[in-house]
C-alpha cells in the first residue's frame, strides 16, 4: 500500500468529533421526546434514532474497515436476518384470534 | 505392495510428529479433520447404541424393555448425540475441514488455531453431554418444549443445555473460518465459478452455520436461565409464551437441517462427476439453488409449529414458503439424474452411496412436501410419518452421503485403497436395511401410531417388528466400512494421486498431502473438466 | 505497509491475511447481531403482548442513569475511534491513552449500571427472587423485568470483557507492540467495541424511554 492510500484512510479528528456530538444531540432528542406525549410517534421516534445512531457509528467510526462491499453485506445480513425472525414471529402473534372460553 | 508398506507417507501430513501431543496441537487442517472424524465416529455409535435400545423397546407394544421415563430420556439422548454431535459437523468438520482448502489451493484454512480451538468446543460440549447422560439423562425430547424443560422436567436439563451451547460456539467458529477461507484464500485462477460444487455447498452451510446458531445459543442460554431462577419469559404465569420458545428454537433448527443436507448434496454432485466422467448438469444453477436453499431455508421454520397454537395465518406464510423451499432441492434433483443421462456410468462403491441418496432424498424430500400442508400436518405430525421422513433425508441422505465421502476421499486422505467388494456389499447391505427400518414407520404413521412412546397398540406391532429387523440389518452395514477401512489402513493397496482419475485439486497433489497441501502449484481450470485430459 | 504481525504461512502476504481477518471480525459481528437479537425479538414480541405492563414497568427504571450510560458509551466510541486513528500516525502514547479512556468509560458504564441493578434491588424488582409489584399488570412488569435483566446481563458481559482486552491492548500499544505497521489487532477490538455500542444504542430507548410521558 502506496503512503498516499495509507493516508487517505486516517480519518479527520474533526469528522470524529461532529459524529460523536450528532450522536450526543440525537440521544438528547430521544430523550427529550419521550418525555413528550405523541402517542405512536414515541417508539417510532426513538427506533429511528436509534438505527441513525447505528449507521453514523458504523458509517464513521468503524468506516475503514467497512469500507468493502463484502463487509457491508456481511454487516446488512446480521440485522436482515434479524428482522426476518421478528417479522414472520410477529406475523404469528400478531394474527392470533383469541378463543374466548365456552363459560 | 500392499504389506505394511509406509513409504506412502513419508513427507505426508500424517508423517509429521506422531506424539498424542502433536496431534492435540496441530494447526493442520487435515490433521483437525481426522480428529472430528474421531469424535464424530465415536458419537456416532453412542446415537446409534440409543437407537438400537429404542427399536429393541418398540418391538412388543407393551414396552417391556424399559419405563416410559427411560424411553424418553433415551430417544431424547438420540436426538442430542446424532444432531449436534453428528449430523451438524460430520461432513463439514470432516470432509470440510480436510478438502476445503485443497480444493481451492490453499495452504490452510483462514484461521488454524481457531479451527483448532472449535474442536476443542466441540469435544467439550460433548463431554458436558455424556455428563448429562451418566448423571441420569434427560427426558425433554431433544427441543427441549417449554414449559417442560423449563419448569417440570426432572432431569439435567442443565447440563445438556451446556452441553449443546459450547458445541455451538464451535459449529459458529467453523463456519465463520470457512467462509473467510473461501473468500480470502483461493488460490489465482480459481474464480468463483470455477470451484467444486462441495466448496460451494460448504460455504452455504457456513452461511447457516452463522446466521442460525447464535440465535440456538442464546435460547438454550434462555432456557438455562428460566429453569435457574424460577421465572423468565416463556412462562404463561408472567404473560410469556410458551410458543415464543418454539418460535426462537425453531428458527435455529429447521436451518439446522440444511446444514446437514448441504454438505451432502456438495458430496454428491462430486463423486456423481466422477463415476459419470462428466461435468454436473447445469453447475450455475446448483450453486444457485444452494445459496437458495440456505436463504430460504431462513423462512420456513412454523411448519414445525402448524398444531402448536400458531396463528392460521401464519401458518398459510410458513407453508407457502415451505413449498418454495423444495423448488431449489428439485432443481438438484433433476440436475443430477440430468448428469447421468448418456454418461460412462460406473458402479463403485462412493456411486452406490451417492445414488443411494438421490433416491431416498427424493422420498425424503417428497414425503416433506406433504407435511408442509397443513391440512395433511394436522393428522401426521407427531406421528411416525414425520419421524420416518426426517429419517429418509438425514440417514438415507446425510449419512449415506457422508459415508460415500468417507469411501471417495478415503485414498486420499489415507493414501490406501479399501476393499471394492466389501465396500459395495455394505452400501448395498444398508440401503436394503434402510428401507426395511424406515419404510413401514411411513405406514406406521399413517395408521396412527404416535412417536416418542413408549408402547404403542397392538395392531401396530407387525410394522414395528419389521422396522427393528430392518435396522439391525442397518447397524450390521454400518459396522462393515469401520472394519474394512480400519483394515485397509493396515493391508490396503497404496492409493497414488489420483486412484479415481477424478478431477479437482485435491487430486493433484499426493495421497495423503504433504502438510502444505500441494508442493507444485496446481493447474487451475473449469470444475469437472472430465472432457479434457488429467493435469 | 503491513499493519499486522508476522505473515502466517496460508496466506501470500500482509494484505490477504488483514482482509481475511478484517473479514472474519465483520462475520463474527454478524453473528453477536443475531446473538443479542434474539433477547431483541423476545422483548419486541413480549412488549406487542403486553404494552401497558411494559410502559408502567419501564416507569421503574433510572433514566437519568440510563441517559448518562449511553452517553457514556457513546464517548468512548468515539475515543476508541480516535486511538485506531492514533496508532496509524504512529503515535503510541497518545492511543494507549484514548485505550485506556474507553476502558475507563466502559468501567464507569458498569459502575453506573451497577447502582441501577442496587436501586432495583432495594425497590423489591427482582423476578423470582424478592419482586413486590401489586395490581393486574404485575406479572407483565415482572416479565419486563426478566427481559431487563436478561439483556442488560448479556450486554453488561460483553462490556466487560471488551474493557478487560482494551487494557491488555493499551498496556502492550503502550510497551511498543503496536504501531502504523501493526495494528489490525486493535482495528477489530475496536470494531467489537461499536458492537457492544451499537447494542446499548437499541436497547436504551427499549428499556428507559417507554411511557414516559404519562
Amino acid at each position: 500500500m502506496s503512503a498516499a492510500r495509507a493516508a487517505a484512510q486516517i480519518v479527520p479528528v474533526r469528522r470524529l468529533l461532529w459524529v460523536l456530538a450528532a450522536l450526543l444531540g440525537l440521544l438528547a432528542l430521544s430523550a427529550g421526546s419521550a418525555l413528550l406525549k405523541l402517542g405512536v410517534w414515541n417508539p417510532i421516534i426513538n427506533f429511528a434514532v436509534s438505527v441513525t445512531k447505528t449507521l453514523l457509528v458504523m458509517a464513521v467510526f468503524m468506516h475503514e474497515t467497512e469500507a468493502r462491499q463484502l463487509t457491508r453485506l456481511v454487516s446488512a445480513l446480521g440485522f436482515i436476518w434479524l428482522a426476518m425472525l421478528i417479522g414472520l414471529s410477529l406475523a404469528d402473534f400478531l394474527t392470533r384470534s383469541p378463543l374466548p372460553a365456552p363459560w | 505392495m500392499n504389506a505394511i508398506d509406509s513409504s506412502a507417507l513419508d513427507g505426508s501430513f500424517l508423517a509429521r510428529g506422531h506424539s498424542l501431543r502433536a496431534w492435540l496441537t496441530t494447526l493442520d487442517h487435515k490433521r483437525i479433520a481426522i480428529l472430528y472424524a474421531a469424535g464424530i465416529t465415536f458419537f456416532f455409535f453412542l446415537g446409534g447404541a440409543a437407537a438400537t435400545l429404542i427399536r429393541l423397546n418398540l418391538v412388543t407394544p407393551d414396552g417391556a424393555l424399559m419405563s416410559a421415563e427411560s424411553y424418553n430420556k433415551t430417544f431424547t439422548f438420540h436426538g442430542v448425540i446424532m444432531v449436534w454431535f453428528f449430523l451438524i459437523p460430520s461432513i463439514p468438520t470432516t470432509l470440510g475441514n480436510f478438502l476445503l482448502p485443497l480444493m481451492i489451493g490453499a495452504r490452510d484454512v483462514a484461521f488454524p488455531r481457531l479451527n483448532l480451538t472449535s474442536w476443542y468446543l466441540y469435544i467439550g460440549g460433548g463431554l458436558f453431554t455424556i455428563a448429562a447422560l451418566l448423571a441420569g439423562g434427560v427426558d425433554t425430547g431433544w427441543t427441549f418444549y417449554t414449559p417442560f424443560s423449563t419448569m417440570f422436567s426432572n432431569s439435567n436439563v442443565f447440563l445438556v443445555v451446556a452441553g449443546v451451547f459450547i458445541t455451538g460456539f464451535s459449529s459458529i467458529l467453523t463456519g465463520v473460518n470457512f467462509i473467510v477461507t473461501t473468500h480470502a484464500l483461493r488460490t489465482a485462477g480459481m474464480t468463483w465459478f470455477r470451484l467444486p460444487l462441495f466448496v460451494w455447498a460448504i460455504y452455504a452451510t457456513s452461511l447457516v452455520m452463522v446466521l442460525a446458531t447464535p440465535v440456538l445459543a442464546m435460547t438454550l442460554a434462555l432456557i438455562a436461565l428460566e429453569r435457574g431462577l424460577g421465572v423468565g419469559i416463556f412462562d404463561p404465569a408472567l404473560g410469556g409464551d410458551p410458543l415464543l420458545f418454539q418460535h426462537l428454537f425453531w428458527f435455529y433448527s429447521h436451518p439446522a437441517v440444511y446444514i446437514m443436507i448441504l454438505p451432502a448434496m456438495g458430496v454428491v454432485s462430486e463423486i456423481i462427476a466422477c463415476f459419470v466422467r462428466r461435468r454436473v448438469f447445469g453447475y450455475r444453477f446448483m450453486t444457485y439453488s444452494m445459496l437458495a436453499i440456505a436463504v430460504i431455508g431462513f423462512l420456513v421454520w412454523g411448519h414445525h409449529m402448524f398444531v402448536a397454537g400458531m396463528s392460521t395465518y401464519a401458518s398459510l406464510v410458513f407453508s407457502m414458503l415451505s413449498f418454495v423451499v423444495a423448488v431449489p432441492s428439485a432443481i438438484k434433483v433433476f440436475n443430477w439424474t440430468t448428469t447421468l443421462r448418456k454418461g460412462q456410468i460406473s458402479f463403485e462403491a462412493p456411486m452406490l452411496y451417492a445414488l443411494g441418496f438421490v433416491g431416498l432424498f427424493l422420498l425424503g424430500g417428497l414425503t416433506g412436501l406433504i407435511l408442509a400442508a397443513p391440512a395433511l400436518d394436522v393428522p401426521l405430525t407427531d406421528t411416525y410419518f414425520v419421524v420416518a421422513h426426517f429419517h429418509y433425508v438425514m440417514v438415507g441422505g446425510s449419512v449415506m452421503a457422508y459415508l460415500g465421502g468417507i469411501h471417495y476421499w478415503w485414498p486420499k486422505i489415507t493414501g490406501r485403497l479399501y476393499s471394492e467388494a466389501w465396500a459395495r456389499f455394505a452400501a448395498i447391505l444398508m440401503f436394503f436395511g434402510f428401507n426395511l427400518t424406515f419404510f413401514p414407520q411411513y405406514i406406521l404413521g399413517y395408521e396412527g401410531m404416535p412417536r416418542r412412546y413408549h408402547s404403542y397398540l397392538p395392531q401396530f406391532q407387525a410394522l414395528n417388528v419389521l422396522s427393528s429387523a430392518g435396522a439391525s440389518i442397518l447397524a450390521l452395514g454400518y459396522i462393515l466400512p469401520v472394519v474394512y477401512l480400519l483394515w485397509s489402513l493396515w493391508r490396503g493397496d497404496l492409493a497414488g494421486n489420483n486412484p479415481w482419475h477424478a478431477r479437482g485439486l485435491e487430486w493433484q497433489t499426493s495421497s495423503p498431502p504433504p502438510s502444505e497441501n500441494f508442493l507444485r502449484p496446481p493447474q487451475v481450470r473449469e470444475a469437472y473438466a472430465y472432457d479434457q485430459p488429467e493435469p | 505497509m503491513s499493519a499486522c504481525s508476522a505473515i502466517e504461512q496460508q496466506y501470500d502476504d500482509a494484505v490477504q491475511q488483514r482482509e481475511a481477518a478484517t473479514l472474519g471480525m465483520w462475520v463474527f459481528l454478524a453473528t453477536e447481531i443475531l446473538f443479542f437479537g434474539v433477547l431483541f425479538a423476545s422483548y419486541t414480541i413480549c412488549r406487542v403482548l403486553h404494552p401497558t405492563g411494559f410502559a408502567i414497568a419501564s416507569r421503574h427504571t433510572d433514566m437519568l442513569l440510563g441517559t448518562i450510560e449511553t452517553a457514556v458509551l457513546l464517548i468512548s466510541s468515539s475515543l476508541i475511534a480516535l486511538a485506531v486513528r492514533a496508532i496509524k500516525l504512529d503515535q503510541r502514547r497518545v492511543a494507549s491513552l484514548l485505550m485506556t479512556g474507553t476502558a475507563a468509560l466502559g468501567v464507569a458504564f458498569l459502575v453506573m449500571h451497577g447502582f441501577e441493578y442496587l436501586r432495583e434491588y432495594r425497590e423489591h424488582l427482582i423476578p423470582g427472587l424478592d419482586f413486590m409489584q401489586s395490581g393486574p399488570y404485575a406479572p407483565s412488569v415482572e416479565l419486563f423485568f426478566c427481559l431487563y435483566y436478561f439483556i442488560t446481563g448479556f450486554h453488561s458481559l460483553h462490556v466487560l470483557i471488551g474493557v478487560s482486552v482494551i487494557l491488555v491492548l493499551a498496556a502492550r500499544v503502550a510497551r511498543g507492540s503496536f504501531g502504523a505497521q501493526r495494528y489490525t489487532t486493535l482495528e477489530l477490538t475496536a470494531l467489537y467495541w461499536h458492537l457492544v455500542d451499537i447494542v446499548w444504542i437499541f436497547v436504551y430507548p427499549l428499556i428507559y424511554l417507554i411511557g414516559r410521558s404519562g
